[in-house]
């Protein structure tokens, strides 16, 4: 009884969370009238015109066959996203094991500050940014996109790796500089494997992050260099919203986040528990 | 391309023989459409060019900064035209809509010259304008040697001509005196009634033509479509609920958003006219709109309406036409009617919206992007649109009288074209200018949301509006 209670609750949970994900999947393979027929159904004949809409990118509307640049779009949040986390990762656990390990003159409002930019409105930085960057040449480029999403990635990285560097006991670090190894020998060897999980699960949350990101790119580029989360607003025209069309541009777009977190998924659980165990 | 069909569609260009009679010639010559109507562009192009250096600026490279819309598709689908004309060089940007004027509020904002022209709408030009941000054309229109003598400003539809020039003096009328000309009109929509013919024709309905017709056509179509609601129009809390079919009728009734006294605005929400127009609009939402209105906006008005979800909508008359057409349940089955909400009204009164270009002050190309300007708001271009593309409804008379754009007009979407020549005379922008109009309008439609969801009653809701409107104007030096 026990357990079928238990898998009761189990599949509730489960069809709770999945099924907003399971009707875009049915979606995506609809037409605009299949979808909003009322009232809607479980059973129709499958098209895959969505995703050839997306991969061709000639999207056909009330007003006409219009080009989309869906593919493009997902290319550049790729980029951006990857790009950033790995600059991130170069530059925030370093910097993390630097403010775990030791203390120096203005360490804690350094840290502070870096956190800092992620309470900031981002329109209120970007305007003035904007004229920066026409200023150094990096408006439109991709090298600047990198730059500024490090406002998202950089803070993540470094307050969260910060915490598991701080959960290591410095006692294994100090035994192997005992042996005759530098501190930066002890950061390679010992503190970055152990701290391993915490950095994939903080790269791994930065990357969702920097990948649900919208507005930065919007502002400081031109429409060949804007992510997925722009480009999908491209299904809503004036003649009508292509929801089949929408709906695969999801699917298509959650893809890269979810193999990465599949991927990851053993470490992540091994990082997120890290913490847990604190004794 | 030979010589005769060259010099058939050199002859059509020039009015010297009819379109049926070209449409002939070519035919005897075995010249395909498609042969004829590049011989045509090309012969346009070609009047174009004889009586203005349009090569002037040859070899300068614009860059657009376009809203993903029927109206840009159909200018980029003829550029090459511009381009072989001008010998210009033109790329350009598109963002969806929805993040559109961020796009272009950021780009002026931060005095960027990446954009030479841009689309824009009246209402925004109330911001940029003022602000420096834009090209006032009062100049390049004047200067015979910056505009074509063929281009035919006067041409374009008096009301939107003076809807897009404002002098920036708060309250002061559009096209006035010492108006700038911060827009060219580029296509523009009237609010009027669409409606599903198959559920009129089984409810054996009539279009209604008033405000009590309205609500009681509505009325019955809610309790006897067997499903669908009588009446979409937008409630989102958003300056964009006000504009279209609201404010149409409201300024029906003669009523104003705010009068002038000693040369300060104040509020003109609370008359007595005014709150028994809203009692009226809210009573009609509260019976016969969609159930979820306050989240409605352009896109599920007429989503609904090709779907089949509603029976009619008082919208933009576009709104109507792109539903009729494309894989929505109910292509075809639509139709068009004028509304005119005061039953003692003479006429309808439609506010309008207008998509416009408008030229950046930060532009380095600034006698370049007037010349695209002229080519994408010119006779020629428009027509191709009018005829070939969804460029309606077209800012030029001509266009409007142009036989085979009628035609197409007539066969696809009845009551359309009787619609606008009954609309057309006092069609314009009923807002009266002023800086906070966005703030203040969203503000008007946050108070409709709160007067249908039974918050708060019709009159002292609108006397709360007008009471925080005014406050806004005098904090703001205007009122």
């Amino acid at each position: 009884m026990r357990k079928v209670l238990r898998a009761l609750a189990l599949g509730a949970v489960l069809v709770f969370f999945l099924f907003p994900i399971f009707w875009i999947v049915l979606m995506s393979f609809q037409t605009n009238e299949q979808i909003l027929r009322l009232p809607p159904s479980l059973l129709f004949t499958p098209t895959l015109a969505n995703y050839r809409a997306l991969i061709s990118g000639h999207l056909v509307t009330a007003a006409g066959v219009l080009d989309i640049t869906f593919l493009r779009n997902l290319g550049n949040s790729v980029l951006l996203s990857t790009a950033s986390v790995l600059l991130s990762l170069l530059l925030g656990v370093p910097a993390a094991y630097a403010f775990a390990r030791f203390r120096f003159r203005l360490g804690e409002d350094i840290a502070f500050t870096l956190l800092s930019f992620r309470f900031a409105p981002p329109l209120l930085v970007l305007l003035p940014l904007s004229l920066y960057f026409q200023d150094l040449g990096l408006n439109d480029t991709y090298a600047g996109l990198i730059w500024v999403y490090q406002l998202i990635c950089l803070p993540l990285i470094l307050w969260i790796v910060r915490g598991y560097f701080e959960d290591l006991s410095p006692d294994i670090e100090y035994a192997y500089q005992v042996d005759g190894h530098s501190w930066g020998q002890a950061f390679r060897r010992i503190a970055l494997p152990l701290a391993g999980p915490g950095i994939a699960a903080a790269g791994l949350l930065a990357f969702i992050f920097a990948w649900n990101n919208f507005v930065f790119a919007l502002i400081l580029a031109s429409a060949d260099k804007q992510p997925v989360t722009v480009g999908a607003l491209a299904f809503v025209t004036a003649s009508g919203i292509q929801y089949g069309q929408i709906a695969a541009a999801i699917v298509l777009s959650i893809l890269p986040t979810l193999a990465l977190a599949l991927y990851a998924q053993r470490w992540l659980v091994e990082g997120l528990s890290l913490g847990a165990v604190k004794g | 391309m030979d010589g005769k069909t060259r010099d058939i569609a050199r002859r059509l260009i020039r009015g010297e023989i009819g379109r049926r009679e070209a449409l002939k010639a070519f035919a005897a010559l075995g010249v395909t459409l498609g042969a004829a109507e590049i011989a045509l562009n090309a012969a346009a192009t070609e009047a174009l060019a004889a009586d203005f250096d349009w090569k002037k600026h040859k070899g300068t490279k614009l860059k657009l900064l376009l809203n993903k819309h029927p109206y840009a598709d159909a200018m980029i689908a003829d550029l090459d035209n511009f381009k072989a004309l001008t010998g210009m060089e033109v790329s350009y940007d598109i963002f969806p809509e929805d993040v559109y004027f961020d796009k272009v509020t950021a780009a002026l904002s931060a005095r960027s010259a990446e954009y030479d022209v841009f689309m824009t709408g009246a209402y925004q030009t109330w911001q940029y304008g003022p602000a420096g941000w834009l090209v006032d054309f009062n100049d390049y229109l004047k200067d015979p040697s910056r505009t074509a003598p063929t281009y035919g400003w006067e041409d374009i539809l008096p009301n939107l001509r003076a809807s897009t020039a404002w002098s920036g003096v708060p309250g002061a009328p559009l096209g006035g005196p010492g108006a700038h000309q911060w827009a060219i009109p580029w296509g523009f929509e009237l609010n009027n009634i669409t409606y599903n013919r198959v559920i009129f024709d089984k409810l054996k309905l009539s279009p209604p033509r008033n405000m009590n017709e309205l609500l009681e056509v509505a009325a019955k179509i809610t309790r006897d479509a067997g499903g669908p609601y009588g009446i979409g129009v937008r409630g989102s809390r958003s300056w964009a609920t006000i504009h279209p079919g609201f404010l149409s009728a409201y300024s029906n009734y003669g009523q104003r958003d705010f009068r002038i006294e000693g040369g300060k605005l104040k509020a003109a929400m609370n008359t007595p006219e005014s709150k028994q127009f809203h009692k009226l609009w809210v009573e009609m939402i509260q019976q016969s709109g969609p159930k979820n209105w306050a989240t409605y906006t352009w896109y599920q008005v007429g989503t609904d309406l090709g779907a089949g979800a509603s029976g009619m909508i008082y919208d933009a008359d576009i709104l109507g036409y792109f539903m009729n057409g494309g894989d929505n349940r109910e292509h075809g089955h639509l139709a068009y009617a004028a509304f005119a909400a005061n039953p003692a009204a003479k006429g309808p009164t439609s506010n309008v919206w207008i998509w416009s270009l408008a030229m950046s002050n930060f532009s380095r190309n600034k006698d370049a992007g007037w010349f695209f300007i002229q080519w994408a708001s010119g006779t020629d271009h428009l027509l191709f649109g009018a005829r070939k593309r969804d460029m309606v409804n077209p800012v030029r008379q001509s266009i409007w009288n142009d036989a085979e754009f009628q035609e197409r007009i007539k066969n696809g979407y009845p009551g359309y074209l009787e619609q606008y020549q009954a609309t057309a005379p006092d069609a314009k922008i009923y807002f009266t200018p002023q800086p906070l109009f966005f703030n203040l309008t969203t503000e008007w439609a946050a108070t409709l949301q709160r007067m249908v969801a039974r918050e708060v009653g019709v009159d002292e809701g609108l006397d709360q509006l007008a009471e925080s409107v005014n406050r806004q104007l005098r904090q703001a030096g205007i009122g």
